[in-house]
């Protein structure tokens, strides 16, 4: 099966290494054999029918941080996808909230020419859901997106496949790492975020720019994508109602705990209506999970409720949703 | 919700059984019944019921009970006064914090129960944990749509409880 890669980052980067660990076993255990015939980066793409030399390519972007050192061309991904044979394209490029460009294009040109999608990327989702969802229906292909909530989590395809008999009614989650890391240090050490923050940012948990995790627009994003593809709700980024971490105090955080509470920034769909904000939850319920790692509350009518937690990013741990996701479309054969 | 029923049965064997059976088969939770033995009057025992049912089906176990003939003296539901927990970050004291809470307690059914307040500098915002009782859901819900339009009007910041009937423990 043939697929190509739009975006070279982490993420990227991460693919490529899992896929020269996973070739013999991707071969014997599913029968697959993965051929990236592009790459494409913000500099260029290379192009190989035969498969491009995995290996080869982290090496070059290891040195010159660019793609098209391979050598490439100065073709861009959008050229790509228009141009080159493949079945499958992997989005992988960064998350924009504001128009979901690039990948919008990417993931709608991908459709178009009857390729299936698989990405981590979440603005064109949380924008355009339905519009992604459409294209691919009309087209007849795969749209698929486990690795964009939850990181290794498997959040939506669990939902929407292993408890397909179930509805689910409401969801809660914690699903930016970031801030539950900080979060869970502020309750251990009871000190201000700005110093938290600053050690996050050190340790290379935060970004530089923070308030993408901290003012809650990437939990409110994740949750957007799940209201869509599992409870069926049509709603985009716009409709969540978001207040982050910034103003919580090292004292509220106490007053808390003295009562058997901690905070975490909860997001939660309930009633078609979307929320992100901290919340108070009692020490023993299932959404208190500390550090990095995130959990997601399935309430479903039937099987009641299911709690799963999980790392909900690294560049290793979300190519295992990536791969989960290739593997289901190669199983379910619609192509060769 | 729950549901505190009184009915009067005839004391003859079976009577129970007939009252209770369209209960448990529109799905209700049975949590208790009393005999009042000694309230018998005219060879007739009061008993009381309370149980847990989805509200629709209320209607349809009554219909069902007067069907059977049994005699329902008395049905309501029951309101148990719950605590409704938030935090209140911001100039809590600076913006009045009398005026907050009898803002709330102005609601029906509504009371602030207890008030934990920390100040770490007058100058810098406080933080505070609210006990409020309310009866009911619907009770909740005012309250917290109250709080959020104190919290835009004085800038404070309302920390909600996770919903209630949330997983379990
Ligand atoms: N990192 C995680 O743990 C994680 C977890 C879950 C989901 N995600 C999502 O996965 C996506 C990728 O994340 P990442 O961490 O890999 O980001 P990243 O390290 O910033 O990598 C993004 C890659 O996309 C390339 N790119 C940017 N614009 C492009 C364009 N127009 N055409 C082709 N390539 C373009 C970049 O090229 P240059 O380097 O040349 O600019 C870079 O190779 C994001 O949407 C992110 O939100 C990430």
């Amino acid at each position: 099966m043939r697929v190509q890669l739009i975006g070279f980052g982490n993420i990227g980067q991460g693919l490529a290494r899992v896929l020269l660990e996973k070739e013999k076993y991707l071969e014997k255990r599913h029968g697959l054999k993965l051929r990236v015939v592009s790459i494409s980066d913000i500099s260029g793409t290379v192009v190989d029918e035969e498969g491009v030399d995995l290996k080869r390519a982290l090496e070059v972007v290891e040195r010159e941080k660019k793609i098209i050192g391979y050598p490439g061309e100065e073709m861009s991904g959008l050229e790509a996808i228009k141009t080159v044979d493949a079945e499958v394209v992997i989005e992988v490029t960064p998350s924009n909230i504001k128009t979901g460009e690039p990948g919008l294009s990417h993931m709608l040109a991908a459709m178009k020419r009857g390729k299936h999608v698989v990405t981590s990327n979440k603005g064109p989702l949380a924008l355009e859901f339905k519009k992604l969802k459409e294209t691919a229906e009309k087209k007849g292909v795969a749209f698929r997106f486990e690795a964009s909530v939850g990181g290794a989590m498997p959040l939506v395809n669990l939902a929407t496949e292993m408890l397909s008999g179930d509805e689910i009614y409401a969801i809660e989650g914690i699903l930016n790492g970031t801030t539950n890391y900080i979060l869970s240090r502020m309750t251990k050490e009871e000190s201000p975020l700005e110093l938290v923050l600053r050690e996050a940012q050190e340790l290379g948990i935060a970004e530089t720019d923070p308030s993408y995790d901290i003012d809650g627009v990437d939990t409110a994003s994740k949750l957007v994508i799940l209201a869509n593809a599992i409870m069926g709700v049509d709603a985009s980024y716009r409709d969540v109602k978001i207040q982050g971490i910034r103003k919580i105090t090292p004292e509220a955080i106490k007053l808390a705990k003295e009562d058997g509470y901690v905070i975490k920034l909860v997001g939660e769909v309930k009633n078609s209506h979307l929320e992100v904000a901290p919340r108070l939850v009692p020490v023993n319920h299932p959404l208190n999970v500390d550090g990095v790692l995130n959990v997601a509350l399935l309430r479903a009518d039937i099987a009641g409720d299911i709690t799963i937690v999980g790392k909900g990013a690294g560049a290793r741990e979300t190519n295992s949703a990536i791969l989960s996701d290739v593997i289901s479309i190669w199983k379910n054969g619609a192509c060769l | 919700m729950k549901i505190s029923l009184d009915v009067v049965l005839k004391d003859i064997p079976g009577q129970l059984v007939k009252a209770l059976e369209p209960i448990s088969s529109y799905g209700g939770n049975i949590i208790s019944i009393v005999h009042l033995r000694e309230e018998v009057t005219g060879g007739r025992v009061p008993v009381h019921v309370t149980f847990e049912v989805e509200p629709p089906r209320l209607e349809k176990i009554l219909r069902e009970l007067e069907d059977r003939d049994i005699w329902v003296s008395k049905v309501g539901e029951v309101r148990k006064k719950e605590k409704l927990k938030v935090l209140l970050i911001g100039h809590i004291v600076d913006t009045d914090a009398r005026d907050t809470i009898d803002r709330i307690n102005d609601i029906k059914g509504a009371m602030v129960a207890d008030l934990a307040l920390a100040m770490p500098h007058p100058e810098k915002e406080s933080s505070a944990r609210m006990d409020i009782e309310v009866s009911g859901d619907d009770v909740a819900e005012k309250v917290i749509e109250r709080l959020e339009e104190i919290a835009r009007e004085k800038n404070l910041i309302v920390i909600k409880s996770l919903s209630k009937n949330s997983s379990g423990i």
